[in-house]
C-alpha cells in the first residue's frame, strides 16, 4: 500500500541515502500529497526491497545518475571505498553512466557486457529500475530544489552539439532481457482497463512483478485523474519530454493516446517538433516549453526550468507540482524503456536517432548560438599549435564523419570524398597556426572542406561552381498534394537513402551546401553561415530554397495515395 | 493577410521554430485560411525529417579509423 503522509520517512531516506535532497523534494510537493505517495511507492518497490542487487550497488547507481545531473553526492555520503573495485562494479558503473547520461545509445551490447560480468537478468532489470528511479528523483530535485548539492558552477551536462554527429551507435532489437507471460499478473486487468493493452515496457519487467504493480498504481494515481491538470495536458507533457529525450517508444505511445483522446495527429507532431499548434492555448504552450527543460541530461536543455514563468501564465502551485511530477515520471519511464529495449506497441510515426538529441533543441538554437558555448576542441587545438602533433589524431577522429559527409554531398562520389577528407585534414594541420578561435574549430574545418570541395568540383567540371549557378528567381512550388502521414514507411530504407542522395546532388550547389550543413550535418544557422562566408539572411534564404526544391523532388514518392490525397492551389 | 508568395518567402524561420511572435502570428493567420500552404509546411517538415534521418552521405563507422591512420601517417611522413 502507498505510504500515507507527505514527508520522507526515515525508511525512504535510507533507501535513497545518496540523495539527501529527497526530504526537501517531498516538502516542496506538499500541495500534492498523491505525488509524494506515488514517489514513495516506487522508492519502496525499487530501492527499499532487497532483491538480487545489493544496497552498495544501488547506492553506486544513484551516485552515477546524480553525477549526470551535476549533483554532488559526496557532500552527503562519501563513496564506498571499503570494497575493492571488482570487475562487476566497473561494468555496472559503465552501464549506469551510459544509461544515465546517453540513454538513447544503450543497446543490447551494453546489456550483454553486464551479463558477461556475471549479472543475471533479474539483477540487470533491477539496475535499470534503480537508474530510472534515480532519474525521476533527480528531475524532481532539479525542478523543485534547484540549488541543492549542485556542484558549484556546474550545469546539467547536456550533450555537446557535436556529440550526436560523432557518436557511434548501433541499433539492436529488443527486448534485451528474458521476459515472462504477463496475462497471469494481478496488474493485467489494471493495464487493460487503463490503456486497453499492456505496454511492452511493463511486460518486459515481469522478473520483478512487484515493481510493475507499484508502477501501475503510480500511473493510476498521478496520470489518470483530472483534478489538477487535464489528461490532455498531462499526455502532452509526457509527449513533449519523450520527444526531447528522443524516445521513439514513448512518442508513439502518447501520440496514440492523444489520438484516442481526439487530438489531430498534426497537433501531436508539432508538439514532438517542439512547436505548438496554433489552436493550443498560450498557457499550455508556455507549460510545454517550460517543462521541456526537465528532459533527461542527454537532451540539450533549452535553459533552466522557471516555475515563475508558469505562475505568470496563471498556473497554480499544485498544477506546477503536478506538471513537474509528470516530467519526472516521463524520465523514469523513458529510462526504463531505453535500458530494457522494449519494442514499440504501435508502428511509430517518427523514429528517433541520436542526432535528434541535438535537433530537439532547435527552437533554442539561436539562444544556444548567442551564448557562444565553449568549444570543446580548443584545448586539443592548442596542444597541436604548441607542437603536439599526435594530438591532431583526436581532431581527425572527432570530425572525419562531418567533413566526409560535406564533401560527399559536394562531390557525389564516395571515393573522391574519402580522398578529399584526407586533403582537408592535411590542409587544416598545415594551417592550424592560423586558427585564432574566432569561430568554433569545427566551423573553421568545415569551411576548409567547403573550399576544398569547391576547388575539386571546379577542376572536374569547370562549368559548375558553388557560386555561378543562375538563380532561378521564378521558383514556385508545383507539387501541392498532401503527403502520406508516415512517408518513411512508403519506401525501404535503402531506397530512401538513394532517393535523398540523388535529390540532394541534383540541387544547384549553392542550395546544396546550405542543406548539407544545416539538415545533414546539423550545424546551427550561425555556424553554417560562418562556414559558407554568408550573412545569416542569405544562408536562410538558400536553405529554404534548397528545402523546397528537395520537397519537389521527393513529393512524387510520398504523396498520399487514393482519395485521401488533397490537391490545393496557391493563391 | 499575407499572400501565398509572401508566406513562402517568410516561413523558413517558422520551420526551424525560430520565428518571433509577430511573424509567427502573421504566418499562422495565413495558414488558418490556406490549405495549400498547410500542405507545403507539412510536406517540407517531412522532407527535412527524411533528409536529416537518411544516411545518404554518412561515412560508415568502419571507415573512420582508416582515415585517421592515413592522415596521421601522411603528417608524420611529411614531417609536417
Amino acid at each position: 500500500m502507498p505510504s500515507a503522509g507527505n514527508a520522507a520517512s526515515p525508511a525512504h531516506s535510507a533507501s535513497v541515502e545518496p540523495y539527501a535532497f529527497v526530504a526537501r523534494v517531498f516538502a516542496a510537493q506538499q500541495a500534492l500529497p498523491k505525488a509524494i505517495q506515488a514517489e514513495q511507492r516506487l522508492i519502496e518497490a525499487i530501492a527499499a526491497q532487497e532483491g538480487g542487487l545489493s544496497r552498495r550497488h544501488k547506492d553506486r547507481l544513484f551516485r552515477a545518475v546524480a553525477s549526470a545531473w551535476g549533483h554532488d553526492c559526496r557532500r552527503v555520503t562519501e563513496p564506498d571505498t571499503s570494497c575493492d573495485e571488482s570487475r562487476n562494479d566497473s561494468a555496472l558503473l559503465a552501464f549506469a553512466q551510459k544509461l544515465a547520461r546517453y540513454a538513447l545509445l544503450v543497446s543490447k551490447h551494453e546489456v550483454e557486457a553486464l551479463q558477461r560480468a556475471g549479472f543475471d537478468d533479474r539483477e540487470i532489470l533491477e539496475t535499470v529500475q534503480t537508474i530510472a528511479l534515480g532519474q525521476m528523483l533527480c528531475t524532481l530535485a532539479n525542478a523543485l530544489c534547484p540549488d541543492d548539492e549542485r556542484q558549484p558552477g556546474s550545469e546539467i551536462a547536456s550533450a555537446p552539439s557535436s556529440f550526436a554527429a560523432n557518436v557511434e551507435y548501433t541499433e539492436t532489437p529488443g527486448p534485451y532481457l528474458q521476459t515472462r507471460a504477463f496475462t497471469g499478473s494481478p496488474t493485467y486487468p489494471l493495464f487493460r482497463q487503463q490503456f486497453g493493452f499492456v505496454p511492452n515496457v511493463f511486460a518486459d519487467q515481469m522478473l520483478r512483478p512487484d515493481v510493475v504493480e507499484a508502477e501501475a498504481e503510480v500511473l493510476q494515481q498521478v496520470l489518470i485523474g483530472e483534478d489538477v491538470l487535464t489528461r490532455i495536458q498531462k499526455e502532452n507533457i509526457l509527449l513533449a519530454i519523450s520527444a526531447a529525450n528522443a524516445s521513439t517508444y514513448f512518442v508513439a505511445v502518447h501520440g496514440q493516446i492523444l489520438t484516442v483522446l481526439g487530438l489531430p495527429n498534426e497537433d501531436s507532431d508539432q508538439v514532438v517538433q517542439g512547436e505548438y499548434p496554433p489552436t493550443m492555448p498560450a498557457a499550455d504552450v508556455a507549460l510545454l516549453k517550460e517543462i521541456r527543460k526537465l528532459a533527461l541530461p542527454a537532451a540539450v536543455s533549452p535553459g533552466k526550468f522557471d516555475p515563475g514563468a508558469l505562475q505568470a501564465h496563471g498556473f497554480t502551485e499544485v498544477q506546477i507540482v503536478e506538471a513537474v511530477t509528470m516530467a519526472a515520471l516521463t524520465n523514469f519511464l523513458n529510462t526504463l524503456q531505453f535500458g530494457l529495449g522494449a519494442t514499440p506497441d504501435f508502428p511509430p510515426r517518427r523514429i528517433f536517432h541520436p542526432k535528434d538529441l541535438h535537433r530537439s533543441a532547435a527552437p533554442s538554437r539561436l539562444t544556444f548560438d548567442e551564448t557562444q558555448p565553449e568549444d570543446a576542441d580548443v584545448p586539443v587545438v592548442e596542444r597541436v599549435q604548441n607542437g603536439d602533433r599526435d594530438a591532431f589524431e583526436d581532431l581527425v577522429r572527432r570530425h572525419s564523419r562531418r567533413v566526409f559527409s560535406t564533401l560527399a554531398g559536394i562531390l557525389g562520389s564516395t571515393d573522391d570524398a574519402r580522398d578529399a577528407t584526407q586533403e582537408v585534414f592535411l590542409k587544416a594541420f598545415e594551417n592550424i597556426s592560423k586558427f585564432e578561435g574566432r569561430s568554433k574549430f569545427s566551423t573553421w574545418l568545415i569551411s576548409v572542406a567547403i573550399n576544398t570541395g569547391t576547388d575539386l568540383l571546379r577542376q572536374r567540371r569547370p562549368s559548375e561552381s558553388l557560386d555561378e549557378v543562375a538563380d532561378d528567381e521564378g521558383f514556385r512550388p508545383r507539387q501541392i498534394q498532401s503527403w502520406a502521414e508516415n512517408p518513411e514507411q512508403l519506401l525501404a530504407t535503402s531506397e530512401r537513402t538513394d532517393l535523398v542522395r540523388e535529390a540532394v546532388l541534383r540541387l544547384p550547389p549553392k542550395y546544396r551546401t546550405a542543406v548539407l550543413l544545416r539538415d545533414i550535418n546539423q550545424l546551427s544557422t550561425d555556424e553554417a553561415a560562418a562556414a559558407l562566408g554568408l550573412s545569416i539572411p542569405a544562408l536562410k534564404a538558400r536553405l529554404l530554397r534548397g528545402r523546397l526544391m528537395l520537397r519537389e523532388s521527393l513529393a512524387p514518392h510520398f504523396i498520399r495515395s487514393g482519395n485521401r490525397s488533397f490537391n490545393a492551389q496557391l493563391r | 493577410m499575407l499572400s501565398c508568395a509572401e508566406f513562402l518567402a517568410e516561413f523558413g524561420d517558422y520551420l526551424d521554430g525560430a520565428a518571433g511572435p509577430e511573424l509567427r502570428a502573421k504566418l499562422e493567420a495565413h495558414l488558418h485560411e490556406c490549405k495549400a500552404c498547410q500542405v507545403i509546411v507539412d510536406s517540407t517538415r517531412k522532407t527535412i525529417r527524411i533528409v536529416t534521418d537518411s544516411d545518404s552521405f554518412t561515412l560508415p563507422a568502419d571507415k573512420v579509423e582508416p582515415i585517421v591512420t592515413d592522415v596521421m601517417a601522411r603528417i608524420r611522413q611529411k614531417n609536417l
